[in-house]
């Protein structure tokens, strides 16, 4: 169901670790992009029963690709350790998800399956580039103030859809900015014209295409009359901001839930 | 009579002959005799010539010989019977080595003999090579007066390869050391200073005054990136141990144009790498507020940004600086953009503003000038669009760790100007009234774009109570300023010490080294090309720092003059990060990104222009809801509105189907 960025550059993914399906390796992959991944999306990612997916993380644990632990809430967190990320072929630092990021990891992980389970999606080929992938890229040149999205979905040039070739700027809202900020971030979303990463002065050309076709704007209730009024503010470049609320699931489960 | 005079003369040439072959004979018997101690005075004699050693590293290389020798006398003193053993061991080792020797168990006699013989032969090697760097020095040494030149030019040559090869050496010239100690270069030669391998230089030099000249090409970046990638490693380590406030660097560009964008990128590169968490490229990618300075000092500067005649002018400069005094000083609070600012400078704002609170002066000054605020308000609209947003906010000093500001200085000397007297106005506030005192470091690079309006001297003699260090580089002497007294005044305040890279015209800066007393020689010519050994000697004052070689300086090799000494060093390029693969690059033709901000000043806030007097509470909007501000406006006004011309496709289908349908708030 997900197409897995970068699975090219899993080597030999179900010859060095016999057992392992490409499956498997995408939920690798999967859980590598998004820092982390709780126990119930990783089910969604592998299309598989509870059962399984505890036997498969049990696996990884095994091979040292990966850890699991009940950091919060809800089910338990899976992320890859650093042999986890370098089988994978991802250049990122390991690092047990944030305690205080678990719910917008959620949030960005619940947004990334409901876009993936849409049709349009899987017949596009479309492809999430994740907040990790893009703050890899940056490295350490994150500029002053500089925002980063929760991840950029790209549309093939030859999707069947008509907004192919776009670029679009995913942000989840869970807790209410300020108006001024939250317009801010969109201007800086919508103006940008560079890759992240790219020297300074391309960051912002006036008179090249905006990198980011649209910004998608995925919240929660409290936070929705915030960017709504920002959007607003923005008047006729507000047009390119879509605001919707988070999916069902991308909350993070209250304390209550038994996890599986 | 005349016989017994040449016999006389015979019997002396004779004997002089005699006495030089007996001394000969002697000299080459002793060397023979202490074989190993000569075989290890020639090898120190000939690295240090070749490598252009000083003597007194070849006596250091004796001193770190002490443990061995004391290994060495201790296990001799376990198996002697008596002191008087002990004390003869030397002498037994050296017959021992030549039994050894004669037996053929050569490595067993070095071995023997190693501990006498290398200290011995490392201190006469360093006393030959001293002797012979003396003797040239003095002018007496040599066959001809010119060997003293030639000699000197060879060890020049070998001294600069011997710095080249140390700073390739991975790890050799470490960026900071101990005592905060920050790591320039390998050191060439030195005058006056303490010599060593390693060129560095304390931290408390950087947070003084510091003269950066150089030619393009000489390697100037190269230095200037060390220093700075120094100062802001030192700095958060001496931070994080509790020894100083978190420093803070900010480096004006004043040539701008891409070379300064590639810079700034570098820069940035290169301080993540020394522990800046961020920094900022000013005015492309961040802000700052002019806003934010006090009311007195933003009135001053104001008007200090706007050029005015002499004579019959400076009425119009008085009457400007009180209408902007008026409107910046307002009851209601001071202005909080260059829109709002425009909005006061007009008659009905300016009598409303002061009609509850303002005093019978201010409304007959008011009344009085009312006919001059069009013109007032001309000038500075034209000055906030030469200007740019970048100095229009939100941001200020403390939200970084380092800044890099790019003035157009080539290209818009007049901007240049007055954006570094705005930067330099706003640090030395910030630096005065900053939330968070910092150790404060302002790096001009290319000071002649902007010194005609930028007096640093004035900055420097100030800057020192405020925790600030000004480090100003130029292109040359001429650059630091359009008079030689301001010159002057710039280089002998530079506490810190002047750094002089090759440039046409050193000798201004030299002089500042001082001189030093030196014997020089002159030799009786007796026939060319055979000059005699006698003559007579003169001490005489040579300046410390040699013009001459400041002219042949390489890429990468400076001076640094300090405390009138000077050390000649190869510079350790710092190697930062590789930049990350851009997305599409910038064509060539288009200005770059900061000149266009720039272009559009006039957008800044519409809402402001639009407001009526009425919303004379710039205060009060600023906190209601409805004017989020003007920096949001601001913002918006520069986002511009939406580039896409074409109307994008609905996605409704997708997102609702993904996500649900939009909810209103």
């Amino acid at each position: 169901m997900i197409r897995a960025d970068g699975a090219s550059a899993l080597a030999a993914p179900g010859g060095r670790h016999p057992g392992r399906t490409g499956r498997h390796a995408d939920g690798l992959i999967f859980t590598g992009e998004m820092y982390g991944v709780q126990l119930d999306q990783l089910t969604t990612v592998l299309d598989v029963s509870h059962r399984s997916v505890g036997a498969i993380v049990a696996k990884w644990r095994t091979a040292g690709l990966a850890e699991a632990a009940r950091l919060g809430p809800g089910p338990r967190w899976v992320w890859l350790t650093r042999a986890g990320l370098a089988d994978c072929g991802l250049q990122y630092s390991p690092g047990v998800p944030g305690l205080a990021r678990l719910a917008h990891l959620r949030a960005v992980t619940g947004i990334r399956l409901a876009l993936a389970g849409t049709p349009q999606y899987a017949a596009a080929g479309a492809y999430w580039r994740s907040e990790r992938r893009l703050r890899a890229k940056i490295g350490g040149r994150l500029g002053l103030r500089e925002h980063v999205p929760d991840g950029e979905v790209h549309w093939p040039d030859s999707a069947p859809v008509p907004w192919a070739g776009e670029c679009w700027a995913i942000e989840a809202e869970l807790t209410p900015k300020t108006v001024a900020r939250t317009v801010m971030i969109m201007q800086e979303l919508l103006a940008r014209t560079g890759d992240y990463g790219c020297p300074a002065a391309q960051a912002r050309v006036l008179g090249r295409p905006p990198r980011h076709a649209r910004v998608i704007y995925l919240c929660s209730r409290a936070a929705l009359p915030t960017v709504a009024r920002a959007r607003a503010a923005l008047g006729s470049a507000g047009a390119r901001i879509e605001i919707r609320g988070l999916p069902d699931g991308a909350e993070l489960p209250s304390a209550g839930t038994t996890p599986p | 009579m005349i016989g017994r005079w040449l016999s006389l003369l015979a019997a002396q040439a004779i004997i002089r002959i005699v006495a030089g072959a007996v001394t000969l004979a002697a000299a080459l018997a002793v060397t023979v005799a202490a074989a190993p101690v000569s075989l290890v005075a020639a090898a120190a004699l000939a690295i240090a010539w070749l490598r252009g050693w000083e003597p007194r590293r070849l006596f250091t290389a004796a001193a770190w010989c002490a443990p061995m020798v004391a290994v060495w006398l201790v296990g001799t003193a376990r198996t002697a019977p008596t002191w008087q053993h002990v004390a003869a061991a030397p002498y037994r080792a050296w017959t021992g080595f030549w039994h050894l020797a004669a037996t053929g168990a050569v490595p067993h006699a070095a071995a023997t003999i190693a501990p006498v013989a290398v200290p011995l032969g490392l201190v006469a090697g360093g006393l030959a090579w001293s002797y012979r760097i003396r003797s040239l020095a003095a002018g007496a040494g040599g066959l001809s007066p010119a060997a003293a030149v030639a000699f000197d030019q060879r060890q020049w040559q070998r001294q600069a390869r011997a710095a080249r090869a140390r700073i390739a050496a991975p790890g050799s010239v470490p960026l900071t050391m101990r005592n905060d100690l920050i790591g320039a270069g390998a050191v060439i030669r030195s005058v006056r200073h303490r010599g060593g391998l390693v060129a560095a230089i304390g931290y408390q030099r950087l947070r003084s005054h510091q003269v950066v000249i150089g030619t393009t090409g000489t390697g100037k970046t190269t230095l200037l990136l060390r220093l700075w990638a120094g100062f802001m490693a030192t700095g958060l380590r001496r931070h994080a141990a509790g020894l100083g406030a978190p420093p803070l660097l900010v480096v004006l560009d004043c040539k701008g144009g891409s070379d300064a964008r590639r810079l700034a990128d570098r820069v940035r590169r290169v301080l993540r790498q020394a522990g800046a968490r961020s920094t900022a490229i000013w005015p492309d990618e961040a802000s700052l507020s002019l806003w934010s300075l006090p009311p007195r000092q933003l009135t001053s500067t104001l008007v200090d940004l706007i050029e005015h005649g002499t004579g019959s002018a400076a009425y119009y400069a008085d009457v400007m600086e009180a209408l902007v005094g008026l409107a910046v000083e307002a009851p209601c609070g001071p202005p909080v953009s260059a829109a709002d600012l425009l909005a006061r400078l007009e008659p009905g704002w300016l009598s409303m503003a002061y009609a509850a609170a303002g005093t019978a002066a201010d409304h007959a000054m008011i009344r009085s000038a009312s006919r001059q605020l069009a013109d007032v308000a001309l000038r500075f609209r034209t000055l906030f669009r030469r200007l740019g947003s970048g100095l229009d906010g939100p941001g200020g000093f403390g939200d970084a760790d380092a800044w890099y500001c790019i003035l157009e200085g080539t290209d818009q000397i007049a901007v240049a100007e007055g954006q570094a007297r705005a930067l330099v106005d706003l640090l030395a506030s910030f630096a005065v009234r900053g939330p968070a005192r910092r150790e404060i470091l302002l790096a001009v690079d290319e000071f002649s774009a902007v010194s005609r309006r930028l007096p640093i001297w004035q900055l420097y003699e100030r800057a020192r109570s405020l925790g600030l260090a000004v480090q100003v580089s130029a292109q040359s002497w001429q650059g630091l300023g359009t008079s030689p007294d301001e010159r002057l005044r710039i280089a002998a305040s530079a506490e810190g010490g002047i750094w002089l890279l090759r440039t046409p015209e050193p000798e201004p800066v030299t002089a500042l080294a001082g001189t030093i007393r030196v014997v020089q020689t002159s030799r009786y010519l007796r026939r060319f090309p055979i000059w005699s050994h006698r003559g007579s000697s003169r001490v005489e004052e040579v300046p410390v720092a040699d013009p001459n070689l400041i002219r042949i300086l390489d890429v990468g090799q400076t001076a640094y003059i300090y405390r009138g000494g000077v050390t000649y060093l190869q510079v350790k390029r710092l190697v930062a990060a590789p930049a990350a693969v851009g997305g599409v690059p910038a064509s060539p033709a288009e200005p770059p990104a900061g000149l266009r901000a720039a272009a559009a000043p006039a957008e800044v806030s519409p809402r402001v222009d639009a407001a009526p007097p009425a919303g004379v509470s710039p205060r009060v909007d600023a906190a209601s809801p409805a004017g989020v501000s003007p920096r949001v406006d601001a913002g918006a006004g520069r986002s511009g509105a939406d580039p896409t011309a074409v109307p994008l496709p609905d996605i409704s289908l997708l997102l609702d189907a993904a996500f649900g349908p939009e909810h209103s708030p």
